[in-house]
């Protein structure tokens, strides 16, 4: 019986994941496109993934819609000083993101970030996010002042 | 545009035909300014066939990328008229136009970070998404144009709706190609497109990506190329990059 436990929870484990395996073929109109129309946005209401320490307070901003995305942030605040942010995705990553990534693996290139120098003219890269962002962060942060 | 803009490689008066274009600009697109045309179009007041022929051909490449994205990209999807997500990259190429038909061949327009580059080479340096003053990628291109989205700031979780928890999202997202105004789009989409982006971006056609999730960088076969076969192969391990001098003064 000591050994059947171990076996046991090991079928137990393969039954749940196969169960949660999806065996429909992902159906997009154009194999090499990940760009599915935007989903419906809908507020998210749910205890925050860390719980927030005592004395803090948080805020949600509102449904904010970027040329791509519906977003959503939330902020947290202990001592009226901002302690953590959470963007929250409201369409984006779906269900066929694992398919695509199988698809193009043997494309891409992989390779370790790697932080270095070079001799350069001219740097490319976002000084801050979005506006978008910054204005949902903004709204969350007054929100959470309020509350 | 509320950010800074620099030209170089140019002489004064070039640069400041730049930064009077990009303040025409601002003033036809701005959805800060009430009286902006795209302000007016928003409200009504102003219709789109009375509009600047600029306007007009903004908001037909805006439509143009709506059904090219099967909605996803909607100068609309805030419910008010804002077509910002294509007008600083337009905004830069036709910048650049404008200094090519004043007789200049090799110059620099860069604006928050997504540039365009003319003649060359130009070494261009690629932020590293969490070391501000380190470097991710070093290109070497010529007549092209190189856009970056990223999320930068600590602490920023995205969150995947369906599970809950932080999605496996790009840190950042560059792309490379001719036009400025497009590579901004497809690093803008596939940035948000976290875990599904480095697909995306494999089906480019005529544009190269590099995509850093977590600690992991994938790149089409063409930007590994321009990097000189990999993405590190032009960095040094030395501690940070040397600030490159710039011409030019905030828009």
């Amino acid at each position: 019986m000591r050994r059947a436990l171990p076996v046991l929870v090991v079928t137990v484990v393969a039954v749940v994941l196969l169960a949660g395996f999806d065996t429909e073929p992902p159906v997009t109109l154009n194999p090499n496109s990940a760009l599915r129309p935007i989903a419906t946005p809908r507020a998210i209401e749910r205890p925050s993934a860390t719980p927030a320490p005592p004395g803090s307070k948080t805020g949600t901003g509102p449904v904010v819609a970027t040329p791509f995305s519906v977003i959503q942030v939330r902020a947290t605040l202990t001592d009226g000083r901002l302690t953590g942010v959470e963007t929250i995705a409201l369409s984006g990553d779906g269900p066929h993101t694992e398919a695509l990534n199988a698809r193009a693996e043997p494309i891409l290139r992989e390779e370790a970030l790697r932080a270095g120098s070079a001799d350069i003219d001219v740097v490319s890269g976002a000084t801050s996010t979005s506006e978008s962002w910054i204005e949902s962060l903004r709204a969350a942060i007054r929100a959470a002042r309020r509350g | 545009m509320g950010m800074p803009v620099t030209v170089s490689g140019v002489d004064a008066d070039a640069a400041a035909i730049v930064f009077a274009w990009l303040r025409r600009v601002d003033g036809l697109f701005s959805t800060y300014r009430p009286d902006s045309e795209v302000c007016r179009l928003d409200r009504g007041e102003l219709a789109v066939g009375d509009a600047d022929p600029l306007v007009r051909e903004v908001l037909e490449r805006c439509e143009r990328l709506r059904i090219e994205t099967g909605g996803y990209f909607d100068a609309r999807a805030s419910g008010r008229l804002d077509p910002s997500g294509l007008v600083k990259g337009w905004a830069v190429d036709r910048a650049a136009a404008l200094l090519e038909a004043r007789g200049a061949r090799r110059f620099c327009v860069s604006a928050g970070g997504d540039l365009v580059v003319r003649g060359g080479p130009w070494r261009v340096g690629v932020r590293h998404p969490r070391r501000r003053r380190r470097l991710a990628a070093a290109l070497t291109v010529s007549d092209a144009a190189v856009a970056t989205s990223g999320a930068y700031e600590r602490g920023q979780h995205v969150l995947d709706p369906h599970t809950r928890r932080p999605a496996r999202g790009a840190r950042s997202v560059t792309v490379v190609g001719p036009d400025l105004g497009t590579a901004d789009a497809y690093a803008t989409a596939a940035f948000a497109m976290g875990a599904a982006g480095p697909a995306w971006t494999a089906g480019f056609d005529g544009y190269e990506a590099m995509t850093v999730i977590g600690v992991r960088v994938l790149s089409t076969p063409g930007f590994a190329r321009l990097c000189g076969g990999s993405v590190s192969a032009g960095l040094r391990p030395s501690p940070a990059w040397r600030s490159p001098t710039r011409a030019g003064c905030p828009a």
